[in-house]
């Protein structure tokens, strides 16, 4: 309570808008962006990213970063105080001193990387930082020499800062608009392939010209000029109606009479089936791979989002079952193994499942009543040891060792359907199609899952274990059943990835799967489908499609993980449970003081029993 | 009324025969006789096959105790922060990492001078100083970025972003220092081997372990004698007690955060001229082993720490050639990892509490 | 006829003696009363009957059969229920769904039944919520329909504990044990559960077991009272016996002196505000 005490005293002092406290938040403001964009500078994102054209002709990544960051810098350094509930309202701070504060943090900023540019060149830091390369400098001098560079360096930045907290000073709306349209342009640009793509293949299907060539927005994989501004003023637009009258389509909703909004909602339904339906035919082959490998995903952060998000076991060795159901599949379906007369993939599916599962009670049996840390660690060494016996010598004859197994059969539906192909699956757009079924069939046992008599267990459980215990729950049979579930449905993974690449290595069954999986539930929301699904497209596809992440896609998840535990630990798209779980303490001491007026700051200690007992 | 509150199902029936039998302690008691069976079967037929000579033993061992040794300087860092956080800093090990790595940039300059053969005391002194300057900085910032926004979360929280946290940092040097093995230089002085009552052993060997005994104890006296090992006592017992008694509580976990860095830190220039080699993911399986030994030590008892490395060490270097050469599996250092997590995972099973500590693991 | 038996049950934490050899017998539709100052064992008695610490000697007997060292979820499917001495609900989950999780025991639908939902798990789950409605209907308007969705983190102190007993109330249980269910309430609200208790008995058939501080309540409700201190049974009987025994009056006010009157009075007058 007394640290919890601290911590808010904290907070309020951050939202104060006197001068000089807006001026000692610029300077840490300009401090840590200053920091951050010397990171992304030493660390090497820059310079890569650079390679990538935003806009064409104008602006590539490495810049824009650096730009972002700034900008980041400016605006939060201006940000007007944050009201908490039963909090009197702060004054608003003075327009000149939030450019001020702006203007401040964006010069310490760009000092900050002047003096990195200024370094570099006078020392080889290259020997040490092998980022710093003759192209990063380049970058920073603006292609100046030094000293003109880090004058522009500070000068540029402090401008940046500058417009970045003028933003506060705009009527809600059109800064709505402006972040609206920015990151509209920014999206667009690297999402470049994919929706040129998406664009193309819907413009060669529907006959339109102008879609099919996208020359006018997409210069390569930059936004023309053109396009840019386009982008910028239509999302604006939009974005500023939305502000100013209200949604369109919540007031269209509204319009519809109460009986026929459910039909509403049939037809938006099944326009997205439709949509996912045609997808793989206006995307093409490699979208469709990508959006296969998502599928995969999206089953194995279902299965691990059973164990994790419903029954709130921290598994960090997920990467097991997915090797076991791949593994499985590879021996049970491919003519190189040793099996004689192999399995079809259909015959082998339900043996492939049974073999996880079991295993799945296996290894949770003994270690499932350890406490949460303990398990995740004692799971990410079952994780390991599998990876260490799949390609050890030993099992070599079964698992391939390092060689893998190879030849694995594709899925064969036996007829040949419309729309979707066959007999035998083995291009990607088929492929995607049975995926996404099995991908509708796990999202549709986990929201029954969820709600149901088992689900409500596993709550409990969550909540508090003794007391669930002592309300006739087994713990370790309701614990063994998320396990298993999730074992279960992270073979369908396994599975599905054996076919779609048509081999195991044991190099694909590393820990990173592990922490991947994780990574994306947590992004997504724990607990919650419609996130598990977000985080998938988030952190599967978008290294896919923006080649130059790949280099950094560990770098980028742990960072991912740790600032969504930080900010908002609920995820991105969470259930209200969920979201009321992670902010107890904040929502109990709300209603403490709506109960107790204002405390003094000083340590309450409540009398046991009086009042709020925890 | 809701009638029939009482069901009437036999109070009998309900309990079933199955609740008395101890399913558990008998699959945990048949698999045990199993790993120990296996055991001997194993060591058996490698010492009848006699692959190894004494000597080949010998050096097993003692390569087990060094390197037991730095698993026990890093296993300390991580049972300090989880007697006061209840957290594992799963970020431990690249707290390790961080120091070793960037401990090489001065190694390498001092070693093309000609400075680390010539004055190699003062030399190794610097460069431990170093590691242990970068390797307290990151802890701190750890704590104070990562871990202390989340004080009061569940304890889920904290734990993922210890992974994340780990993540970024093995990244982050990565993309600072390029993925290359650097090979770390060795002063003339430290090659070869001394004599030590006999036994003749690699000098890094014996420097690592010396070191690590010296900090060891250096350690406990401060935990067990001082002012500030009493502070970190008492918050690790209640943090708000010890707040209501004037501790600055804030301060004691940065001052754990930093004593657990600077072993890590002096661990890592004492690895690094034992492996003769670092790289930005050093850190990763010593993190996990340092924390098994700390498990296996019993977690929150610092001599336990020590302990535990050294009995993983030198049953990590064993093992594998002891049990695995009957069954023929070549490659020894995925067999080390694998040891390390079945010792973890069979001490978690069988007694959590650890070797020091007690036999019933809290319900908490 | 005996529905709970205490034989010889002690529970030592090393050195501690929380319980200390204690006998006890709960005949069916008893209201029995547990009192001592704090510290005396009560609450640990209880969590040695359901389960919750196993004895360190002593054999907890049940409607004829041995549940000694039984895991609490046995000990509740066997028929007993139990509420804690800090109020510990589902505090994320609605009223009713607090109440649901209580007929776990009761019901069967497994994983097939969740993710088929065939009509035996449909008319199961019907059969849930409708008990569910029930256990919260028998406190009369404390809980209206319309609160049924509320969460239970938004209820008063005294709807928490309510909550909490309906919760326990839905395992169908035979045996009641009640921790410390008037702590923190105001007179008003303590009359309400002494009247409540009494229904569970006559109304529901319950045989009930009750740890409590505030003598209103022990004298209002017991049929017997044991008293407790350092672990041990230092006196049985019905309310007046045991509230008038030395030891017992010793246990809460220190070694005697020579105003015996007086301090029978300040006993009663003690404990009066100490469970307030």
């Amino acid at each position: 309570m007394a640290v919890a005490t601290a911590t808010r005293r904290a907070r309020i002092e951050e939202f104060d808008t006197t001068p000089e406290s807006m001026m000692r938040r610029a300077i840490k403001a300009g401090l840590i962006g200053g920091g951050a964009a010397v990171y992304l500078c030493l660390v090497g994102i820059v310079p890569r990213f650079d390679e990538r054209e935003v806009i064409s002709g104008l602006l590539n990544l490495g810049r824009t970063i650096l730009i972002l960051t700034v900008l980041a810098t400016g605006y939060l350094a201006a940000r007007p105080a944050k009201v908490l509930p039963g909090q009197p309202e702060p004054p608003a701070p003075k327009a000149g001193v939030g450019l001020t504060a702006g203007l401040v943090s964006g010069a310490i900023a760009g000092f900050l990387t002047a003096v990195l540019l200024l370094l570099g060149d006078a020392i080889p830091m290259r020997n040490v930082f092998v980022a710093v390369t003759d192209r990063l400098l380049d970058i920073l001098a603006f292609g100046q020499n030094v000293w003109l560079g880090a004058l522009l360096q500070i000068l540029f930045a402090a401008g940046l800062a500058l417009v970045a907290s003028g933003v506060h000073l705009l009527r809600p709306a059109l800064r709505s608009a402006f972040l609206t349209g920015l990151v509209t342009v920014l999206m667009a640009s690297l999402f470049s392939t994919i929706i040129d793509q998406i664009l193309t293949g819907t413009g060669e299907y529907v006959r339109l010209q102008f879609l099919d060539d996208t020359g006018w927005l997409y210069d390569g994989d930059a936004l023309t000029v053109f396009g840019t501004i386009l982008l910028f003023v239509v999302a604006g637009a939009l974005a500023y109606s939305r502000a100013t009258r209200g949604s369109l389509i919540k007031r269209r909703m509204e319009a519809v009479p109460e009986a026929q909004r459910t039909t509403v909602k049939l037809i938006a339904f099944a326009l997205i089936a439709a949509f996912l339906l045609v997808l793989p035919h206006i995307a093409g082959r490699f979208i469709s791979d990508v959006l296969g490998t998502i599928g995969i995903y999206i089953l194995l952060g279902l299965g691990l989002n059973i164990v994790v998000g419903f029954a709130g076991l921290l598994d960090l060795g997920y990467v097991a079952f997915f090797a076991i159901g791949a593994y499985a599949t590879a021996m049970l379906t491919s003519p190189s193994a040793f099996t004689e007369g192999p399995l079809t993939f259909w015959a082998a599916l339900p043996v492939v499942v049974v073999i996880t599962t079991f295993c799945g009670i296996l290894i949770g049996a003994p270690v499932l009543r350890l406490r949460g840390d303990y398990l995740a660690i004692v799971t990410l060494g079952f994780g390991e040891i599998v990876r260490v016996l799949v390609i050890s010598e030993w099992l070599r004859p079964w698992t391939g060792g390092a060689q893998g197994i190879l030849s694995i059969p594709d899925p064969n539906i036996g007829i040949s359907l419309p729309l979707i192909g066959g007999p035998e699956l083995d291009t990607p757009q088929e492929l995607y199609y049975v995926i996404l079924a099995f991908c509708v069939l796990a999202v549709f046992v986990s929201y029954r899952l969820q709600d149901s008599r088992l689900g409500r267990a596993w709550v409990a459980l969550r909540e508090d274990e003794q007391v669930a215990e002592a309300m006739g729950i087994s713990i370790i049979k309701t614990k063994l059943m998320a396990f298993a579930l999730g074992a279960a449905v992270g073979s369908f993974g396994g599975m599905f990835f054996a076919a779609k690449i048509g081999s195991v290595f044991p190099n694909s069954m590393v820990l990173l799967v592990s922490i991947l999986v994780l990574a994306l539930i947590v992004l997504g929301g724990m607990g919650s489908i419609p996130g598990v699904i977000v985080g998938a497209i988030v952190l599967v596809g978008l290294p896919e499609i923006l080649r130059e992440f790949v280099e950094y896609r560990l770098l980028v998840y742990g960072a991912v993980l740790v600032a969504i535990m930080i900010l908002r630990p609920e995820g991105l798209f969470p259930s209200a449970r969920r979201r009321r779980e992670l902010h107890e303490e904040e929502i109990e001491e709300a209603q403490f003081e709506a109960r107790h007026g204002e405390t003094t700051g000083a340590p309450v200690v409540t009398a046991g029993g009086s009042e709020d007992v925890r | 009324m809701p009638g029939g509150l009482v069901a009437t199902e036999a109070t009998g029936r309900r309990i079933g025969i199955a609740a008395r039998l101890p399913i558990r302690k008998i699959i945990l008691w048949v698999l045990s006789i199993l790993i120990i069976v296996g055991v001997i079967l194993g060591s058996r037929a490698t010492l009848q096959e006699g692959a190894y000579s004494a000597a080949n033993w010998r050096d097993f061992v003692i390569l087990g105790v060094a390197q037991g040794s730095l698993y026990a300087l890093i296993a300390m860092g991580y049972t300090l922060v989880y007697g006061i956080l209840f957290m594992i800093n799963f970020a431990h090990g690249e707290v390790f990492m961080a120091g070793a790595f960037t401990s090489f940039f001065l190694a390498r300059p001092l070693a093309e001078s000609g400075f680390l053969n010539s004055n190699p005391v003062i030399a190794i002194g610097v460069l431990i100083l170093f590691s242990i300057l970068i390797s307290v900085v990151t802890a701190v910032l750890l704590e104070r970025i990562a871990y202390r926004p989340l004080r009061g979360a569940p304890r889920l929280v904290p734990l993922i972003t210890a992974i994340g946290a780990s993540l970024f940092l093995q990244n982050t040097f990565r993309g600072f220092f390029g993925a290359r093995v650097r090979g770390y230089p060795i002063p003339e002085a430290l090659r070869g081997r001394w004599d030590i009552f006999g036994l003749p052993i690699l000098r890094t060997q014996f420097l690592a372990i010396v070191g690590a005994a010296l900090l060891v104890v250096a350690l406990y006296y401060l935990i067990t004698r001082t002012r500030t090992g009493r502070s970190m006592r008492a918050v690790g017992e209640d943090k708000e007690i010890a707040a209501l008694m004037g501790i600055n509580v804030d301060r004691v976990i940065v001052t754990t955060f930093v004593i657990g860095g600077g072993l890590a830190g002096a661990a890592g220039v004492l690895w690094a001229l034992v492996a003769q080699q670092v790289n930005f993911f050093m850190g990763f399986f010593p993190g996990i082993k340092a924390f098994t030994a700390a498990v296996l030590g019993g977690i929150g008892n610092v001599v336990g720490a020590a302990v535990g490395g050294l009995i993983l060490g030198v049953l990590e270097s064993v093992a594998p050639f002891l049990l695995l050469e009957g069954a023929g599996v070549p490659s020894v250092n995925q067999i080390k990892d694998a040891v390390a997590f079945t010792v973890l995972v069979l001490v978690l099973i069988f007694r959590p509490g650890g070797i020091l500590g007690s036999a019933e693991e809290e319900k908490a | 006829m005996s529905l709970l038996q205490l034989s010889g049950v002690s529970k030592y934490f090393g050195g501690v003696k929380a319980v200390d050899v204690v006998d006890l017998v709960v005949n069916q539709g008893e209201i029995v009363s547990v009192i001592g100052p704090n510290g005396a064992g009560k609450t640990t008695l209880f969590n040695v009957v359901t389960g919750f610490n196993d004895p360190t000697s002593g054999k907890v007997t049940f409607d004829g059969f041995d549940i000694t060292g039984l895991q609490p979820n046995q000990v509740t499917r066997a028929g007993i229920a139990r509420t804690f001495q800090a109020v510990r609900l589902f505090k994320n989950m609605s009223v009713i769904e607090n109440v649901m999780v209580g007929q776990h025991s009761r019901t069967r639908a497994g994983v097939f039944g969740a993710i088929v939902r065939p009509p035996g798990t449909r008319s199961e789950e019907k059969k849930i919520t409708k008990r569910a409605r029930e256990m919260l209907a028998f406190f009369g308007d404390q809980f209206p329909p319309r609160f049924h969705d509320e969460l239970a983190a938004g209820l008063s102190y005294a709807d928490r504990r309510r909550l909490e007993i309906a919760r326990a109330m839905a395992t169908e249980p035979k045996l009641l044990l009640l921790d410390e269910p008037a702590a923190g309430m105001n007179p008003r609200e303590t009359e309400g559960l002494t009247a409540l208790i009494a229904r569970l008995r006559d109304e529901l058939g319950l045989t009930v077991v009750v740890v409590e501080h505030d003598m209103r309540v022990v004298k209002g409700v017991s049929d017997r009272v044991a008293a407790l201190d350092y672990g041990k049974k230092i006196a049985e009987g019905n309310y007046e016996e045991v509230s008038g025994n030395e030891q017992v009056i010793e246990a809460y006010l220190g070694k005697k002196h020579e105003d015996t009157r007086g301090r029978e009075q300040a006993v009663a007058g003690q404990t009066e505000t100490e469970g307030r």
